[in-house]
């Protein structure tokens, strides 16, 4: 770094980086915006991205849920197939659920059934990436290859629209983390992670809010004075490490000036009985949260149902040396349809139904035909290492998920499956039909716009997908 | 718990020899068995299913059951086995010799029922009738006769070619009885770097237009090859004088790919990448200033040697390898010999023991604590197979993992392997000793074996690709196995230390990840690797020599990047900026703010890179923050460099922070109280923070920021704020936070 001349330094008076500056000002707002991605962004379709200030919660059960056990339950099925659970008539005529799903078939006439998911990834890395980034290869890899849905409408709205809300744009609440991620995009696009269970009273999200005029002040000052030193060159390389920096560092200055940003994640500001209606523990609180947090403009919001209240291994992920399935979905079931359900109610109740699109699903179904085999240890919801138990495994070629909000119409069915839900039989929705209509609310057209990977190369969200008709809203 | 993530570690391997002589058409031309000719399990049928995916782990060769009840060996290693799952099992009705199309196995695959994997075979396709005529001829069992797969050959084996580029590879399987056969279209093939290369299923390569170097690998059966390309970038520019044998051969392979070399880096760059290179310390505003006013000729090389005989430098390696080695603090009682394997691993460091002595006092540890404070590696490391694992890993850069069960897909390594390999830790006797809660670690007499749980056969020590060597009952195997690793003709030893220490160096190592060297997974520079591994050997294992050699080299001096080779993150053609590590990165504030950290069981004023084990990563949010490895397993790659959101609201506000900012012993309230200029405060200040003079724009910049304390009466306080502040504002930059 040599020495600059005098005359020089005076020019730059007004700050090093000011062209840089400028260029974020104008386009970005204060996030930033490096001059790495605003010369990607250049080789994109920046029309088939909607300013739009749309959002979407994902509510994700990993391991996947069992479709007959659950939204497609087909009691006319033998009895290797069909399970233990009774079907109960829903809100709409002619759809039933199991039983165990009272409160959530209450509100059928609310919510979108989709039967006829399909994927071709029979593993949880590869299903994983297939319903997340569309990666459509069907052998298991540990990275991705492409960006996820959320790393990837990070990216793209942090090119196009300023964004003045203090909060993330992308936030997770125990996020499906593991087989996903931003690939090319870069780690600037990660979500912001809140981990731990939000139902405890020693729950908080660490490091947020200033709330001293005092010190606010003097963080703005010795952030313009960080600016004006900063003499490292920039250089228009492929140093995603360091355009991360930047982004992180701008959020941290949000977060830690704007009140707003602490009360997004502040539970306590709710009333008791809202959080009753919820469930008083990890799931029903992070779907509140979920609900705040789009409340308070955050874009992005995924939320993993996992941990303890799923039995044993703490996933969906039900063979038979894991849970027995059917102990398994009983343990949950209480606390997944109180959360969901409350979930829905408050999308309508706070007129949320428009903007706001919720999708619950995980990476596949399981297998219709139930498995025997020795649990591989006791816990909730499995029995004693060594005892037969029922089991199902995975079965990508169907399963279910349900939508709501995002204007869709509700109490849509869509698709079904054959008499055994071994296959689909109508309106095949593949993973990239998925990743089309998430798109789609989120203003941006999959099929037209690509993202440079790292090798520069212009690769489309979606290859082959179109959003799900009766999912448009 | 199901295989919830089976993340396939690839292990090495050492290739299956790639003929140069390509087949000849007309061997290549010898095609699948004619239709009237007897088909074979093993070499029709089987290559198909796992081309197919069948077989793969998270499919029919998933852990215990397989799925849905029908289970495969992991790529089809066990032909015999798979046999009778295919033809025997499910009463039989996986196959249907009298109407061979209603063959389950046929069925499924087509997803002519359905199938939770979906179709995988077309029933039009070739791969559908070789599988039907093998059934139709009463679906043979493997046998005897069946030729055995002796070599596969990869054509081309290395190429030159343009981005944008295609090419098809060919693939001719050699059999014992002489024939060769056309496999292109029933080898399994993966690019090394998808955004350099992409292979289709057929062997089609589509070169990207990322220039450098790709690497397809090449599975059939149980053999796997490469093929190499190399995409130019443009013209071969004039290179920088070379200091070093390395910089001979990192120019010639730019050189080669068209790529420039940056010029040398400043003097202040320099100084301030070596020393926290060597050192991990920043170093000191004397220093920075005397080095940058020097004008000797070897200046460079002097502040090299300084360095390493610096206690900093046994400190800093001393906290790599204590992670490595697994220094973890499980239980408090564990601080003694915690406290005693960091002592002996940074003494080693500061005496510069050799490396092979080095590992010979770690791997044949005996004795207690005290007498020997390396048996704690077997304290934390209690079962041989991890024993084996680490050891491998480590130090010959192995991932022997796979092969307890199976053979890894790109490796050579069988179980027979792993568990000969094991065999060298088989005779390890523990017994209480003197000290509590420490055991006696030592050779129990006996002839060393380890039972393979498939056929309970015990297996004798046999080091990997050696030949097994008689071992008396009274000789310890693990000097044996060390003798046989340390040995100069070695292919594992001395390249995994070198390409380990080149990546401390340059953030990449010449292969990546830096310890798995398997023939499926080559360095980017070939030579340079082996020039370096041989350089390493007849130094005698002198780690200084080799940290010396790196840092003198041209290469490692460089600049950052250039117009031309800036996107190059493969060839070392330019400096690339490194976030610091997180002990590194603590140390450095506290340097800059004059404060100290303080750690349990440690006197006040102890560096983070001199801790001792992972314990304190519990007590130092900080550390965690920003990446310190737990010491969980022997891969570096447990230390995360990322930034993340949470690490920048810790640099911008914590309260830890905000702390060793304002302590009245630190360097802002020392300069708000002492007596002289403030741009000689602010030159001290950023000589000390980024190694550097300030530029005119910095000293005015900051001039003015001071000035607005105002001065007279209770001015020293608004002072020190406003020396806080501009503490805070430069280890806030990329500069500071940054190694470049």
């Amino acid at each position: 770094m040599g020495s600059k001349s005098f005359s020089e330094a005076m020019r730059l008076c007004s700050g090093p980086g000011n062209r840089r500056h400028f260029l974020q000002a104008g386009l970005a707002g204060f996030t930033g915006l490096s001059l790495p991605g605003m010369l990607r962004l250049r080789a994109e379709h920046p029309s088939a991205v909607r300013p739009s200030s749309t959002a979407v919660i994902m509510v994700w059960l990993p391991g996947g849920c069992s479709q007959l056990d659950t939204y497609d339950p087909k009691p006319g099925a033998s009895s290797e197939y069909r399970g233990p659970f009774r079907t109960i008539p829903t809100k709409i005529s002619g759809l039933h659920f199991t039983e165990l799903l009272p409160r959530q078939a209450a509100l059928a006439d609310k919510i979108t059934t989709v039967r006829s998911m399909t994927q071709t990834a029979p593993g949880h890395p590869a299903g994983s990436m297939q319903m997340l980034s569309g990666d459509m290869a069907t052998q298991d890899k540990p990275k991705p290859k492409y960006p996820d849905w959320m790393c990837a409408t990070n990216y793209l709205r942090s090119q196009q629209i300023a964004r003045t809300n203090p909060l993330p744009r992308y936030v997770g609440i125990n996020p499906p983390l593991e087989y996903n991620g931003p690939a090319y995009v870069g780690d600037a696009y990660q979500p912001f992670t809140v981990s731990g269970d939000p139902s405890l009273p020693t729950f908080s999200v660490p490091n947020l809010g200033v709330s001293n005029p005092g010190e606010l002040a003097r963080l703005q000052r010795r952030a313009d004075l960080r600016q004006r030193l900063d003499g490292l060159q920039r250089v228009v390389d492929r140093q995603l490490e360091m355009e991360a920096l930047d982004q992180f560092e701008a959020q941290a200055m949000m977060l830690l000036t704007d009140p707003r940003a602490k009360d997004a994640f502040d539970l306590s500001r709710e009333d008791d009985k809202t959080r009753d209606r919820y469930g008083r523990n990890a799931w029903g609180q992070q779907l509140l949260m979920a609900r705040r947090l789009v409340e308070a403009g955050v874009d992005i919001v995924t939320t993993q149902l996992s941990g303890p209240l799923c039995g044993r291994v703490g996933n969906w992920d039900d063979h038979a040396v894991n849970h027995h399935v059917f102990d398994a979905l009983r343990f949950r079931a209480d606390a997944y349809d109180q959360a969901v359900a409350a979930l829905i109610e408050d999308v309508f109740d706070r007129g949320l139904d428009k903007r706001v699109l919720v999708v619950v699903t995980g990476e596949f179904g399981h297998t219709p035909k139930i498995s025997y085999a020795a649990s591989t240890g006791a816990g909730n919801a499995s029995g004693p290492a060594g005892t037969q138990q029922p089991g199902r495994d995975h079965w990508p070629a169907a399963f279910s998920n349900i939508w709501f909000g995002g204007g869709i119409q509700p109490g849509q069915i869509v698709g079904a499956t054959d008499s055994r839900a071994e296959a689909v039989i109508d309106r095949r929705c593949t993973a990239h039909d998925f990743l089309a209509t998430i798109y789609h609310h989120l203003g941006i057209d999959s099929s037209r716009v690509t993202i440079q990977d790292f090798a520069g190369r212009p690769t489309h969200l979606v290859e082959n997908g179109r959003p799900i008709p009766e999912l448009i809203g | 718990m199901c295989s919830f993530g089976h993340r396939s570690t690839s292990l090495l391997g050492l290739l299956v020899m790639l003929q140069a002589t390509a087949a000849t058409a007309a061997d290549s031309a010898n095609p699948v068995s004619p239709a009237s000719a007897p088909a074979s399990f093993v070499n029709d049928v089987m290559p198909i299913l796992t081309k197919a995916g069948c077989n793969s782990g998270a499919c029919h060769a998933k852990a215990g059951l397989g799925q849905n009840g029908f289970r495969l060996s992991v790529l089809g290693f066990e032909p015999a086995e798979d046999y009778e799952h295919i033809v025997y099992e499910a009463r039989g009705r996986r196959i249907s010799v009298a109407a061979p199309d209603e063959s389950l196995l046929l069925l499924k695959a087509t997803a002519r029922v359905p199938h939770g994997g979906g179709r995988r075979i077309d029933s039009s396709a070739a791969d559908y009738q070789a599988i039907r005529r093998w059934i139709e001829q009463g679906a043979p069992p493997p046998s005897a006769d069946d030729p055995d797969l002796v070599s596969l050959a990869v054509e081309p084996v290395s190429m030159t070619v343009s981005a944008g580029a295609t090419a098809h590879l060919q693939v001719t399987a050699r059999f014992s009885d002489g024939g060769t056969r056309d496999v292109t279209g029933q080898a399994v093939y993966e690019s090394n770097d998808p955004a350099r290369a992409e292979v289709d299923a057929d062997g089609t390569v589509r070169i990207q237009k990322l220039a450098g170097r790709a690497t397809v690998m090449v599975r059939y059966q149980g053999l796997v090859g490469v093929a190499t390309f190399a995409v130019p970038a443009g013209p071969p520019a004039p290179m920088p004088k070379t200091r070093n044998f390395i910089d001979d051969l990192v120019f010639e392979n730019l050189t080669s790919l068209g790529i420039p070399a940056s010029p040398e880096s400043d003097d202040s760059v320099f100084l301030r990448r070596v020393a926290l290179d060597i050192t991990g310390t920043l170093p000191s505003a004397d220093r920075a200033a005397a080095f940058l006013a020097s004008s000797a000729a070897d200046k460079r090389e002097r502040l090299i040697e300084d360095l390493l005989q610096s206690s900093e430098y046994a400190d800093f390696f001393a906290n790599k390898w204590t992670a490595l080695l697994k220094n973890r603090r499980d239980d408090s009682s564990d601080l003694l010999s915690n406290f005693a394997f960091h002592a002996w691993i940074r003494d080693s460091l500061l005496t510069n023991k050799p490396y092979d002595a080095f590992v010979r006092e770690l791997v044949g540890a005996t004795g207690n604590v005290i007498s020997s404070p390396p048996v704690t590696w077997y304290k934390r490391v209690k079962d041989p197979k991890e024993q084996i694992e680490d050891v491998a890993q480590l130090f010959l850069g192995v991932r022997m993992q796979c092969a307890q069960c199976h053979h890894h897909p790109f490796e050579r390594w069988s179980q027979d392997d792993y568990y000969g390999m094991a065999a060298f830790f088989s005779q390890v006797g523990r017994k209480p000793s003197s000290v509590r809660n420490e055991d006696f670690i030592f050779h129990k007499r006996g002839p060393a074996s380890f039972p393979n749980p498939r056929t309970s056969a015990g297996v004798k020590p046999v080091a990997l690709g050696a030949v097994p060597q008689p071992i008396s009952a009274d000789e310890d195997p693990r000097l044996v196995l060390v003798d046989w690793m340390v040995a100069p003709s070695n292919p594992f030893f001395s390249r995994v230390l070198v390409n380990r220490y080149w990546k401390h160096f340059f953030g990449r190592g010449l292969v990546e990840p830096e310890d798995d060297l398997r023939d499926t997974n080559p360095p980017t520079n070939p030579r340079l690797l082996t020039a370096l591994a041989e350089h390493f050997v007849a130094s005698k294992f002198d780690l200084k020599e080799l940290v010396r050699t790196i840092v003198n080299s041209q290469t490692y001096q460089a600049a950052g990047g250039i117009e031309g080779n800036q996107w190059d993150m493969q060839n070392f053609s330019h400096a690339s900026a490194r976030r610091l590590p997180a002990e590194v990165l603590l140390d450095a504030i506290d340097k800059v703010a004059e404060s100290t950290s303080s750690f349990a069981d440690l006197p006040t004023g102890t560096r983070a890179i001199a801790l001792p084990d992972t314990s304190y990563n519990r007590s130092s949010p900080f550390l965690k923050a920003f990446g310190r490895p737990e010491g969980a397993s022997v891969c570096e790659c447990e230390r995360s460099s990322s930034p993340n959101l949470v690490q920048s609201l810790f640099m911008v506000n914590a309260a830890d922070i905000k702390a060793k900012l304002s302590s009245p012993q630190g360097r802002a309230a020392r300069y708000a109280r002492e007596d002289r200029p403030d741009s000689a405060k602010i030159h001290e200040l950023t000589l000390a923070a980024v190694g550097r003079e300030p530029t005119m724009h910095e000293l005015l910049v900051a001039a003015i920021y001071l000035g607005g304390a105002g001065t007279g009466k209770g001015a020293e306080a608004a002072r020190k704020e406003r020396f806080e502040d501009l503490i805070w504002a430069l280890m806030n930059t990329k500069e500071f936070v940054f190694n470049h």
